[in-house]
């Protein structure tokens, strides 16, 4: 199929953005990201784009496809473009650092100090949890898009996690940028491309909290 | 000579790259590691995921033994990048049957501790095997979420003072009087070119390592190896399914987070970049990996990936033979004395190379810093964030 790719650019030191126009050929079964390498590679090598697993796994890819969160590498292109035409952008409620490549910095320097990042299956099983750690929930949420100290969705998310295992959490998530700070639009669940429930989450911590049953550290 | 006075440039931001720039920033070098795209936006972003015990590669003793010993060694350096789970080796038909006793006895020799189990036990433990298995073999696999482990690396290589460039790209490179004296780097963060100047030079850039050797007139011989995965939307278990027989195609199914995925496939191609994924690829997978877990025919497939292993090819005899699995090029001979390269390996060997990395930059150089990427602990990755 003839799909025009529309990209919004934006590069340091720029007054404001751009947006490129690319018109290729593309299969409908083949995944955005693969088509954004493809333009990468044959049409513009300074094309900037995180990825990484290319299977949904790590959570590098996430952006706007025609205005939504998703993960580019799990998203084919003929369910995603409207009349041929698909425009990525960079996830909203983080800083851009080059094209659609945003810093996550403010998801992830929220992350506890200790390297608790397993989940007990069974007794002897465990497993990475399903949050791909992609900040599509920060970028769906109209909290962290506006209210900078928020911690976000999908921290508060493992701190319910943590606050189940371990009974206890940090004085932050019980703190006016923490769970209170959820207005409970649950943008975040429904754009989070594993069905992690971030808004669920968030509210039953703090029913936790308000039934004294987990500590505050 | 103390190894602060020296500038290394790492080349390649795979877990090959990440490994070297923190072994040698833990030596104490100064280091600028350099990726053109994002991190592990090349192969080592889209691999398995497997946490290799070594028992794919029983055939190669010293390949299976290098293996498990690495996978000891990261479990106990980062224990927390890894579900250590363990893998399953089953047989499904006879002539699978008859590879149990050569496999056996090949893991005893490799040193790898593996158990056999009872056809109906590891069915208790993964209900999605094929019921009509023959045999069992339990190993010590793990599963692992690639683009973390690398960050892992660069997390705790900046913990010592590296520099990590991602979305830079070397262009060029200026040559004079028998060494590199500086690479021509493309930043595409800010749409500017700039030379960077160093003491020594590393390229680990794996299936683009001759096209990048090639821009400062070198040759590396790597064989670019793709393989096709296909990944499940789901997750059908939690230990690693492997067929009990010689390495083939679709004969692996590994699990992480929410997700099963199917692999692989191998052939040979000239240039890693737009390698396509023939169709036919993944119907094999499909059906090879219905044959292991019946359940596969029934699940939706949520995305199809390939990417290119960095084979060492034959000529690489003429190179310096560190290990069996990989190797280091040294473009001395072709008379560049700053540079090496590196091929080859697994990701789950990607420290050891490193550390040999690091001997050789060492010995090059004149300083003499032992590796210690061996004992310390990881660095989590969200540090590389901060
Ligand atoms: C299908 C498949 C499955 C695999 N599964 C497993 C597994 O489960 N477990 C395991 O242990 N191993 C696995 N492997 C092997 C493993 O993935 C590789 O051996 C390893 O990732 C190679 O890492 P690398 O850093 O050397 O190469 P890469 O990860 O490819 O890194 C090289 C980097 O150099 C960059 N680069 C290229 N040109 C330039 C330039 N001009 N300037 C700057 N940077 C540049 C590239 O963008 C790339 O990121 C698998 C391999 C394949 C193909
Ligand atoms: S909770 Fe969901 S949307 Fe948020 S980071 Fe995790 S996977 Fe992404
Ligand atoms: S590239 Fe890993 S989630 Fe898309």
């Amino acid at each position: 199929m003839k799909v025009r790719l529309i990209v919004r650019r934006w590069k340091q030191g720029w007054t404001r953005p751009r947006y490129d126009v690319f018109d290729v050929e593309a299969d409908p079964e083949e995944s955005v990201l693969d088509l954004i390498e493809r333009v990468s590679l044959s049409t513009d090598r300074t094309l900037v784009f995180e990825h990484a697993c290319h299977h949904g796994a790590c959570g590098a890819c996430g952006m706007l496809i025609n205005g939504v969160e998703r993960l580019a590498c799990v998203t084919k292109v003929g369910e995603a473009a409207r009349k041929g035409l698909l425009l990525v952008e960079p996830l909203r409620g983080f800083e851009v650092i080059s094209d659609l490549a945003v810093d996550k910095s403010r998801m992830f320097s929220k992350y506890p100090a200790e390297t608790q990042t397993l989940e007990p299956v069974a007794a002897s099983l465990e497993k990475l949890y399903d949050c791909v750690e992609c900040g599509v929930c920060y970028s769906a949420c109209p909290i962290a898009n506006t209210y900078g100290e928020y911690l976000g969705p999908s921290v508060l998310a493992l701190a319910y996690h943590r606050a189940l295992s371990d009974g206890v959490v940090p004085g932050s998530v019980a703190g006016s940028g923490g769970v209170w700070a959820c207005h409970a639009a649950f943008d975040c669940s429904e754009k989070c491309p594993v069905g992690f429930k971030p808004g669920e989450k968030i509210m039953k911590l703090r029913r936790l909290l308000l039934g004294g049953r987990v500590k505050v550290s | 000579m103390t190894a602060v006075s020296k500038h290394v440039v790492v080349i390649g931001g795979g877990v090959t790259g990440a490994a070297t720039a923190y072994d040698l920033s833990l030596r104490g070098f100064r280091v600028t590691l350099l990726e053109r795209g994002s991190i592990g936006a090349g192969t080592s972003g889209r691999t398995h995921g497997l946490l290799h015990s070594g028992c794919r590669y029983v055939a190669d003793t010293e390949v299976a033994r290098e293996c498990y010993l690495e996978n000891q060694t990261l479990r106990r350096i980062a224990p927390f990048l890894f579900e250590k789970n363990g893998g399953l080796f089953v047989a499904i038909t006879e002539d699978d049957l008859a590879y149990k006793d050569f496999f056996l006895k090949k893991c005893g020799e490799a040193g790898i501790p593996v158990e056999e189990v009872e056809p109906a036990a590891a069915l208790k433990m993964e209900p999605n095997l094929n019921p009509k298995l023959k045999a069992a073999v339990l190993v010590p696999d793990g599963t692992f979420d690639p683009l973390k482990v690398i960050l892992s690396f660069l997390a705790s290589a900046k913990r010592c003072g590296a520099v990590v460039k991602p979305y830079n790209e070397v262009v060029g490179f200026r040559v004079e009087g028998g060494e590199v004296r500086a690479v021509r780097v493309l930043d595409k963060v800010s749409l500017r070119e700039y030379e960077l100047e160093a003491d020594f030079f590393v390229n680990a850039t794996g299936a683009w390592a001759n096209k990048v050797a090639s821009l400062a007139g070198l040759h590396v011989p790597v064989k670019p190896s793709p393989g096709v995965m296909v990944a499940l939307d789901g997750r059908i278990g939690n230990r690693v399914f492997n067929r009990l027989n010689k390495p083939g195609d679709g004969d692996i199914i590994i699990h992480q987070r929410g997700t099963s995925v199917i692999g692989t496939t191998s052939w040979i191609v000239e240039d890693p970049d737009g390698v396509s994924i023939p169709k036919e690829h993944v119907e094999l997978m499909i059906k090879r990996g219905s044959e292991i877990a019946p359940v596969v025919s029934r699940m939706r497939v949520k995305a199809v990936y390939v990417s290119s292993r960095p084979l060492v090819g034959q000529a690489a005899q003429t190179g310096r033979e560190v290990s069996r699995s990989f190797a280091i090029i040294d473009h001395s001979r072709e008379g560049v004395g700053n540079m090496l390269s590196i091929i080859g390996g697994k990701f789950v060997t990607a420290r050891l190379m490193a550390e040999k990395m690091g001997d050789a930059v060492c010995e090059r150089l004149g300083v003499s810093v032992p590796s210690r990427t061996a004992e310390l602990p990881l660095a989590p990755y969200w540090l590389y964030f901060s």
